[in-house]
């Protein structure tokens, strides 16, 4: 619409300055056609903002993603940030306060565990004490064998120095008579006596 | 009064079975399963308590703090009012005649050793007249006059091998609960 309506303003002022050459064309022009407002030029505009397109890893790039949110009952966390002692937490869905056992076949089977546990204790009491048992026998019976050993080695000794005797004796008789007035001279010794 | 939860059940019957054998289940399940009869353990205060299952039904009416005794005590505690705690207690004497027909090993003491063990001496060899065989050491025993009346219990202190072969001062078995307690603590043993 704007430039039709400015073409039949110039053709009409055209036709009026026809005669005046000297004119600037620029001022017709500018007083004629329809011009942007001189004031648009000075106006002044904010300096150009270089745009810049983010990176996909980005913070705000990745913030995009739907997060999800968890439930306190979900993360487990303890109430208080310290240890809690293992028999403070009770266990959920439990029976509060003590369990009774009244019923026969409780007890049963209670009094059936503690006896299998008895026997087997006293089983191997006595398994041990046997077996101590059998050692100790086993060391007497070695203790008597050696003992018996030492003994009849100790005869034999005792057995062979007799015979030597014997045998000196028969052999020569002087030597037995100085042996004899040598015991005769030990017999002359003095003894004392306590009354 | 309550019942016995599990783990104080566990701890009552282990104590008992030191003495006794197998027929220990007749105490809880009578032989001939007649339901009215039938005899419980009862805890109240820090004693527990073998009764009859009528008798426990009883002494529901009457208030813990007026109840002083029912049944046969069977155990009290070192330390009253912790048994649920520690766990620690010993028989009465009162549990003799608990214990005594259902015993696994028995000793008989002759006629000159029996005031000495009721006055809370252990058992001499010389005063020991025969006991069970194979008997292990530092297991529980009832220990039996020479007419078979049981006048307490105790724990070995040797097996009967080696008790065979000890002098005759030497201790068989060491006391735990003897008939005379029912005089000497008189004063302390049925009051809390």
């Amino acid at each position: 619409m704007a430039p039709t309506r400015g073409s039949s303003k110039g053709a009409s002022s055209g036709g009026a300055s026809k005669g005046s050459k000297g004119t600037k064309p620029s001022t017709l022009s500018s007083s004629s056609r329809v011009s942007k407002p001189s004031s648009k030029k000075n106006v002044k505009r904010p300096p150009p903002v270089e745009v810049k397109s983010k990176a996909r890893t980005a913070p705000e790039n990745l913030k995009r993603k739907k997060k999800r949110v968890y439930t306190e009952a979900e993360l487990d966390l303890p109430k208080l940030n310290q240890i809690t002692p293992v028999g403070v937490v009770k266990p959920k869905g439990k029976k509060k306060g003590k369990v009774f056992v009244d019923d026969q076949e409780g007890m049963m089977t209670i009094l059936a565990m503690v006896n299998a546990e008895k026997e087997g204790q006293i089983e191997s009491k006595m398994m041990k004490a046997r077996q101590l048992e059998e050692i100790r026998e086993a060391k007497k019976a070695e203790a008597e064998a050696r003992m018996k050993e030492k003994k009849s080695k100790l005869d034999a000794v005792k057995d062979s120095i007799r015979n030597k005797k014997k045998n000196k004796g028969g052999n020569d008789k002087g030597a037995e008579s100085s042996s004899a007035s040598s015991k005769s001279a030990k017999g002359k010794r003095k003894s004392v006596s306590f009354a | 009064m309550r019942e016995l939860t599990e783990e104080e059940a566990k701890v009552l019957f282990s104590k008992l079975a030191n003495y006794t054998g197998r027929s220990l289940n007749n105490l809880i399940a009578p032989p001939e399963g007649d339901q009215t009869e039938r005899h419980v353990f009862r805890l109240q205060g820090s004693r527990v308590y073998y009764l009859p299952l009528r008798l426990a039904n009883y002494a529901t009416s009457i208030p813990r703090a007026n109840l002083l005794s029912a049944g046969t005590i069977i155990r009290t505690n070192y330390e009253q009012g912790k048994f649920t705690k520690t766990m620690k207690f010993r028989l009465h004497i009162t549990a003799l005649s608990v214990i005594a027909p259902h015993s696994r090993y028995k000793v008989w003491i002759k006629a000159n050793g029996e005031m000495p063990f009721l006055y809370g001496g252990n058992v001499l060899k010389a005063h020991a007249a025969r006991w069970s065989e194979d008997c292990p050491e530092h297991s529980g025993v009832v220990v039996y006059s020479m007419n078979d009346e049981p006048l307490g219990f105790g724990v070995t202190a040797r097996s009967t091998a080696e008790a065979k072969k000890l002098e005759p001062t030497g201790i068989v078995v060491f006391r735990q609960a003897d008939a005379g307690e029912y005089l000497r603590e008189e004063d302390s043993l049925f009051t809390a």
